[in-house]
């Protein structure tokens, strides 16, 4: 019985530490359907002169170029339309416009150094988190609703189903979600329950788990 | 007597889980307060979203300072110099760092500084040593000041683990730091080019 409760106080550490390893260093930016992603990337100057590109990295790593800077305009080739790219040489900073985004658009995007290499040069990570209709909240610990995947309108087609991160990571890693059909009002009420719910349930679960190996130290050591 | 134990382990340990779950500021260093230096109110508004991933470090390129009282005053001149000639809503920096060895309060954890340019100023948080650091290094006990800023960023939230240090040239066309401070951040466990 005491060796089952340590070994449940090894797992939850566990599980707590691989949470907090996946939530370091993404930025994270909720959107309504329909708004545009205005973002930028920082890099030092040592790539002053050297050109950028704007991906997607799909689940499993590979990354998908969306658009990069031109050699003389510092402004980016127009690949599909939605994605502008400009380059503030001065500022440090590649400026990110992507219009018009949808549920499908939520994933994880970088800037990197353009031309890539096998092993690219990332400047910034970005999660994208794009929701159906009037946004619930801002705040960074909210679910986005889950919905069917929707059709792309860009090349290459992205066939994924829209990726739900874990509920108590800042900015989880995607994994493969459940496919739900929730209407609007559901999700806000099932939004507000996960948010709530499950950080304090883990908080109580962590908790009691510790305080349940403490006591069956501090018995053994009495002898009882 | 072994369900007294429990209790009084059951006390300690929720108070230790709490304390740990907070943001521990308990971890953080002395600041300089800007009530303590007499500061000029702040006009800024741009927040900053926290964690921030960057530090910029660089120096005011002013008169150095090394007691208490004469590092209160170069604050004062700083943020004068700011607000009244450069016409800004507040002192440039989020901190600032005295050969006193204290740490000045300016725009603190949660304004958006003015410190890098228009890209970074809203990625970082901006550090800077007050005097001029091309010839000589600032003393041991101001670059500890700066270091234990940085880990009292860290234990709040304010900046991400595994935040990178960049010197102002590294992000600006500029002197700042100067090469002798530039020389020393560049060992910083954090730094990154």
């Amino acid at each position: 019985m005491r060796k089952a409760k340590l070994w449940g106080l090894l797992g939850m550490l566990f599980v707590s530490e691989l949470q907090a390893a996946a939530g370091q260093a993404e930025e994270k930016k909720i959107l309504t359907e329909g708004e545009t992603l205005n973002y930028h990337c920082v890099y030092t100057r040592k790539h002053s002169q050297s050109q950028k590109a704007w991906q997607r990295v799909m689940d499993g790593g590979k990354a998908e170029t969306l658009a990069f800077t031109e050699k003389t305009s510092k402004n980016s080739q127009e690949l599909g339309g939605r994605y502008f790219l400009e380059d503030n040489t001065t500022q440090g900073a590649v400026h990110v416009r992507m219009t018009n985004v949808q549920v499908s658009d939520s994933g994880l995007y970088r800037c990197v150094i353009y031309p890539i290499l096998s092993n690219p040069e990332v400047l910034e990570s970005l999660r994208l988190v794009v929701t159906k209709g009037p946004s619930a909240s801002t705040s960074r610990d909210k679910n986005p609703p889950r919905d069917k995947a929707q059709t792309p309108t860009f090349p290459p087609a992205t066939k994924a189903p829209v990726t739900q991160p874990p509920p108590k990571s800042t900015a989880g890693v995607s994994r493969p979600g459940l496919e739900v059909n929730p209407t609007n009002v559901t999700d806000v009420t099932r939004i507000s329950v996960f948010s709530i719910v499950i950080p304090v349930a883990c908080a109580l679960v962590t908790k009691s788990l510790v305080l349940t190996v403490l006591f069956a130290v501090t018995q053994k050591s009495f002898g009882s | 007597m072994s369900l007294r134990c429990a209790l009084l382990a059951w006390a300690l340990f929720t108070l230790l889980r709490h304390g740990v779950a907070q943001k521990d500021s308990d971890c953080c260093g002395p600041i300089v307060p800007r009530r303590e230096w007499r500061g000029l109110a702040s006009n800024c508004d741009r927040k900053l979203s926290l964690p921030k991933s960057y530090v910029v470090v660089s120096h005011t390129a002013g008169s150095p300072c090394d007691t208490p009282d004469s590092c209160l005053k170069q604050v004062q001149n700083v943020q004068n110099f700011h607000k009244g000639t450069l016409g800004w809503c507040d002192v440039a920096y989020n901190f600032l760092i005295g050969e006193d060895g204290l740490v000045y309060e300016g725009r603190g954890w949660d304004i958006q500084g003015a410190h890098a340019g228009g890209g970074w100023n809203s990625k970082s948080i901006g550090i800077s040593f007050m005097g001029n650091y091309m010839d000589r290094a600032p003393p041991q006990r101001a670059l500890r000041a700066a270091q234990s800023l940085l880990a009292c960023g860290v234990a709040r939230g304010a900046l991400s683990p595994n935040y990178e240090v960049k010197g102002h040239r590294d992000v600006q066309d500029t002197l700042s730091p100067g090469d002798r401070l530039y020389d020393i951040i560049q060992t910083w466990p954090h730094y990154q080019d």
